[in-house]
């Protein structure tokens, strides 16, 4: 299978989020009989935000499963099928109900492989939409990736742009490990061009969204796009900020991060999920203990989720993630002032 | 918790200053704004007042003394705490400074006696790794961070102005020197730890690059001396009369080697990169000590230039390095080479390039030889001249035409006068 | 070859002139040939000696960490699984030595596995808890209660898509009928009628825990009903019984109509692990159960209707000590797995 990003010219056209994850279903789906899509109201429905679409219709409900609500037993048909030759590929309605299957996720999933010797794998995909900024509020609205990215045995991974949502899902599809992919609710309608052949976005690769010199910003997932609007206005005040797209959080490119650091000496890590314990914490540690801390030329620095279950209220929704105005602020405290 | 009183920053592109005089005294109570002390810039004296109100405790700039900005000079306390430790100026200690020269027997008042705790001190990580590689002393260095905190271009900027002002720092220097010596513990006694200064770090750096990177070989020639001796005694009481200096056997040899080189453009060229640097400038470096440090003044266009002209430049220069006065310009910009130990009694040496060059002329002395000539043997001056090249740019053929052309010119100088 | 199926045809031949005799046997046990119950009684013995096998080198400090045995329950395993063919799947539990052995893995492989040896089914990574022997049908044991339930219904959603005619059987035990996995697997195996059997070996407690105190309903097989799907108890130490129900349970999911519960009544002997202190149970109920024991009762029924000879039981007995024996030879002589290992197989390539 091809691993890299293939650049079509003529065949890139704009599509959503949201149609280019349906794209790559259908695409793995004709391409292999062993893949299926099953979850809660991914069927008849088309899936609670519309991601799976008219699927159901085009690949009959043999392949496109509509399932009682039962994560916890949804994980683990998962496993099943996955150590029996298939290649499933579960949607978890809100991420936040993967609380409900983590029984089979991190006892089961992520460890067969291991713990039977090498002997099964577990190619599974899950999908997952996360993220607040709907008004969906404290159960509807968390960013549990870090959770998973903890696990030895599975892989996560956060597309931000459509190109990287199907390029991503394509590879997590081929993977022959457990590979959980938290979408962002709020990407969904975001556009981008995606092309129209199936290709792969390599796991385990961050993507250098905009090169500079001053500061070095980590994101994820939607943090990844405000970092570089952000990065585009610290421009017209001089800052010049790298923008890197962490895109897979497990397992982590810790060089390409690195060797940024290296160049800019300071280091900003932004992301949605609850700021302490969390994946700013883990780049943070990890420069800290390479040899690039001898490059740092300011504190690191880390913007995440307030620390407070996510409200209902537009507004301290709104305050409890990172805006693109506190990534602008953060870069210029860190750029100016030196100071976290 | 005790306030820091620092000399601050009241002039742009101010760096030190000096506490021109203090209106409070070691235990004095004082109220916020009260005055503090005055402090002298090179344009004017402005008073600086206590930013917290407490007991003054911990002085620790002498009046006069020049400091970075920055540098804490006093601390304003609760009545009943002390101020944080600081370094001991019992460390500055006489007796250490390179060539025995006694220092004053109170602490040395330069920037080195007032430093900052090396716990307390705050540095970025990126800082602190250049520091160390420049050889430098971060608590010199006035931090421009947050709270003090020494970054990259703190360190930066700081060098810049080691290079500018090595010499209206000479004394500092010495104290430099005197503050980081550390007598290893008793038990060991003979052994001392003396930090290489900056000039030698800089030394040992570009030697160590000469030789890991030119393959260096060396071509010798015995050299009768007696013309050029002649010559000498001919021109001196003219040119001492211009300059007040009598020309040395060095200033001769450099305009020798101004002359000849043009014609050897590849022993006047340098290595850069992957290609060969031909210069059309003949500038002469000449290898001079100062108190163990190596430094290479250079005479520019030293092949068109009198000889008196030569005289009172070196003269020059040999003074500026003495007096710690020597600008960046003059110790830069060389295409070629001599060293001269020949007044030591060496008789031959050779030397290491002093890159990015390809050649060192290395000069023994001087010393009357018996030689066969015309059957007979006589006594003749002669010295050993060693040619040391990089062999990349070099080869021995090129080496020996010079070595050639140099006896030449040596054996009969009139020409070139 | 021609002689073992002479041997065989007189076999059948015996068995029927038995029934057709009406020599008193219960159906279930006229229903299993001789040769099938050969088998049955030396895995049931195979099964007995390793648990022991094992519970010695626990004791002289050989092996590493705890471990669950199934001592008592071996007509439920070995029952159970005579009902499958070698293209069935099963899930096991933490009490699981006795499903794999039953399942045809090899014992030598599996004590290695005990002794965390490079040669084990796990390469020493899983132990005792988690030995699976994936060639051999056998998913693997499972160290959560009811974690293989959930995986069931994906194996059985995995041999529909694949048109395959295998069926996959699990073992749980009578806590996990507590879990919400229970629910959602039996759920989801109904309405997809899923090639499932679920085999409940109710050992009368999970841990401490008597299942009359931790279930309201008398029999775990009466919850079936919740999920419109068959239901049966039987008394797990008496093999033929368990065979006769799982085998209508595997031929009802093999035809396609669905997943059946079968409930067999059991008991361990043993304590939960090893250091079960048996404070929640009688010294009489566990005499009272080990009287039950299913091997013997198994034996001594062979021998009342001349099924079998004492000579061959005591060769049966015999062949199972042999390779224990072998088993115990071989694990103990295997390599360990290499330390710079460490880190090998968390993910698959």
């Amino acid at each position: 299978m091809p691993n890299e990003i293939v650049a079509h010219g003529a065949g890139v056209r704009e599509c959503s989020y949201a149609e280019a994850i349906r794209e790559a279903l259908a695409q793995a789906m004709e391409a292999d009989g062993r893949v299926f899509l099953f979850g809660e109201d991914v069927g008849v429905y088309g899936g609670a935000f519309g991601v799976s679409g008219d699927l159901f219709h085009r690949f009959g409900p043999e392949r496109v499963i509509d399932t009682p609500i039962s994560e916890l037993g949804l994980a683990g048909a998962a496993v099943g099928a996955a150590i029996t030759g298939m290649r499933p590929v579960l949607e978890i309605q809100f991420s936040d109900f993967i609380t409900l299957a983590m029984e089979q996720v991190v006892n089961q999933a992520a460890k067969i492989h291991f713990m039977f010797g090498g002997k099964a794998s577990v190619p599974l995909v899950i999908r997952l939409p996360g993220g607040s900024g709907t008004g969906a509020a404290a159960q509807h609205s968390q960013s549990l990736e870090a959770w998973f990215a903890h696990v030895p045995g599975l892989k996560v991974v956060q597309p931000s742009t459509p190109h990287d949502a199907k390029g991503l899902l394509l590879a997590a599809i081929d993977d022959p490990n457990p590979v959980l992919i938290f979408e962002h609710k709020l990407l969904y309608k975001t556009k981008g061009p995606v092309p129209v052949e199936p290709y792969r976005v390599p796991i385990g690769k961050a993507a250098v969204r905009r090169e500079g010199t001053d500061i070095t910003v980590v994101a994820t997932s939607i943090m990844a796009l405000r970092a570089e609007a952000a990065a585009q206005r610290l421009a017209a005040e001089g800052i010049s900020a790298e923008v890197i797209d962490l895109r897979t959080l497990r397992p982590i490119d810790f060089p390409t991060v690195a060797e940024s650091v290296r160049k800019t000496h300071r280091l900003l890590t932004v992301y949605e999920g609850v700021k302490t314990m969390g994946i700013g914490a883990e780049v943070s540690a990890m420069i800290a203990e390479s040899e690039v801390f001898d490059f740092l030329d300011a504190p690191i620095a880390r913007l995440g989720g307030a620390e407070v279950p996510l409200p209902y209220n537009p507004a301290l929704e709104k305050a409890a993630v990172p805006q693109e105005d506190d990534i602008v602020a953060a870069v210029r405290r860190l750029v100016r002032e030196g100071e976290a | 918790m005790a306030v820091e009183v620092i000399l601050p920053k009241v002039d742009m592109d101010m760096e030190t200053g000096a506490v021109h005089a203090w209106k409070v005294r070691e235990g004095d109570a004082v109220r916020a704004g009260d005055v503090l002390f005055e402090i002298s810039t090179n344009k004017a004296a402005m008073e600086v007042e206590a930013p917290a109100s407490g007991i003054v405790r911990g002085i620790a700039a002498e009046e006069g003394a020049t400091l970075p900005v920055g540098t804490i000079v006093a601390w304003i306390c609760a009545p009943d705490e002390q101020p944080p430790a600081r370094a001991e100026p019992a460390e500055v200690r006489a007796h250490v400074a390179a060539g025995g020269s006694p220092a004053p027997a109170k602490p040395a008042a330069p920037a080195g006696a007032i430093s900052r705790e090396p716990s307390a001190l705050r540095a970025t990580p990126l800082a602190r790794r250049l520091a160390t590689s420049l050889g430098i002393d971060l608590r010199q260095v006035p931090g421009s961070g947050p709270r003090g905190r020494i970054v990259s271009d703190d360190v930066d900027r700081h060098a810049g102005e080691m290079q500018s002002t090595v010499a209206s720092a000479g004394a500092r220097n010495g104290a430099v020197i005197a503050a980081d010596a550390r007598v290893i513990e008793a038990g060991r006694p003979r052994v001392r730890r003396v930090p290489l200064t900056a000039v030698q770090r800089i030394a040992a750096q570009r030697l160590v690059e000469s030789v890991r990177t030119a393959p260096h070989f060396a071509v010798s020639a015995h050299i009768e001396m007696q013309a050029l001796i002649d010559l000498r005694a001919r021109l001196a009481p003219r040119i001492e009369e211009q300059t007040g200096i009598r020309p040395s056997l060095t200033v001769l040899l450099a305009r020798i080697a101004g002359h000849l080189l043009p014609r050897h453009e590849r022993i006047n060229g340098s290595m850069e990169g992957e290609s060969v640097c031909l210069h059309g400038d003949v500038n002469i470096g000449i290898a001079v000590d100062r108190d163990g440090e190596l430094m290479v003044p250079v005479l520019k266009r030293a092949g068109e230039r009198s000889l008196a002209e030569l005289t009172a430049e070196l003269a020059r220069l040999r003074k500026e390095i003495e007096d710690r006065a020597i600008r960046p310009a003059d110790l830069t910009g060389g295409t070629f080479t001599i060293s001269n130990l020949g007044m030591y009694g060496v008789d031959s040496f050779s030397a290491i390039i002093n890159p990015p060059e390809s050649a060192i002329l290395a000069v023994g002395r001087t010393v009357a030889t018996p030689v066969g000539r015309d059957g007979q043997i006589v006594l003749v001056p002669r010295a050993t001249f060693t040619l040391s090249c990089d062999h990349r740019l070099v080869d021995g053929v090129l080496a020996a035409r010079f070595m050639r052309d140099l006896r030449e010119a040596i054996e009969h100088p009139e020409v070139l006068i | 070859m021609d002689q073992l199926d002479g041997k065989r045809d007189a076999i059948a031949m015996t068995t029927e002139l038995q029934i057709r005799t009406g020599a008193n046997q219960r159906p279930e046990l006229a229903a299993l040939d001789d040769d099938v119950l050969r088998a049955a009684l030396l895995k049931m013995h195979l099964i007995r000696r390793f648990e022991e096998t094992a519970e010695d080198s626990y004791a002289r400090g050989l092996v590493h960490g705890t471990m669950h045995l199934s001592i008592g329950q071996e007509a439920s395993a070995v029952g159970a699984v005579l009902a499958l063919e070698p293209k069935d799947y099963i899930l096991s539990t933490h009490r699981g030595h006795g499903h794999c052995i039953a399942k045809g893995a090899d014992p030598g492989r599996m004590l290695a596995e005990f002794f965390g040896k490079e040669t084990g089914y796990c390469r020493g990574r899983g132990g005792s808890m988690h030995i699976a022997d994936v060639e051999g049908g056998n998913l693997g044991a499972n160290g959560i209660v009811g974690g293989g339930l959930p995986i069931a219904v994906g194996v059985g959603m995995s041999l529909r898509a694949q048109k395959r005619d295998s069926v996959c059987m699990v073992f749980f035990g009578d806590g996990a009928t507590n879990e919400g996995a229970f629910h959602e697997a039996l759920n989801m195996a109904s309405i997809w009628r899923l090639p499932i059997v679920f085999l409940c070996e109710n050992n009368k407690y999970g841990m401490s825990m008597d299942v009359g105190r931790a279930m309201a309903v008398a029999n775990v097989a009466d919850r079936a009903a919740a999920y419109a799907i068959p239901g049966v108890s039987v008394d797990g130490n008496d093999l033929p019984a368990v065979a006769a129900a799982a085998r209508a349970a595997v031929e009802r999911a093999r035809a396609g109509d669905g997943p059946s519960l079968v409930e067999c009544k059991t008991y361990r002997i043993r304590g939960h692990s090893k250091s079960d202190r048996n404070l929640y149970r009688t010294r009489q109920e566990i005499e009272e159960w080990r009287d039950r024991d299913p091997i013997r009762r198994l034996e001594d029924e062979l021998l009342r209707h001349d099924r079998l000879s004492r000579e061959e039981l005591r060769v049966i007995a015999e062949r199972a000590e042999q390779q224990i024996t072998a088993a115990v030879e071989f694990a103990g002589t295997s390599p360990d797995p290499r330390v710079d290992e460490l880190t090998r197989d968390v993910y698959a390539d």
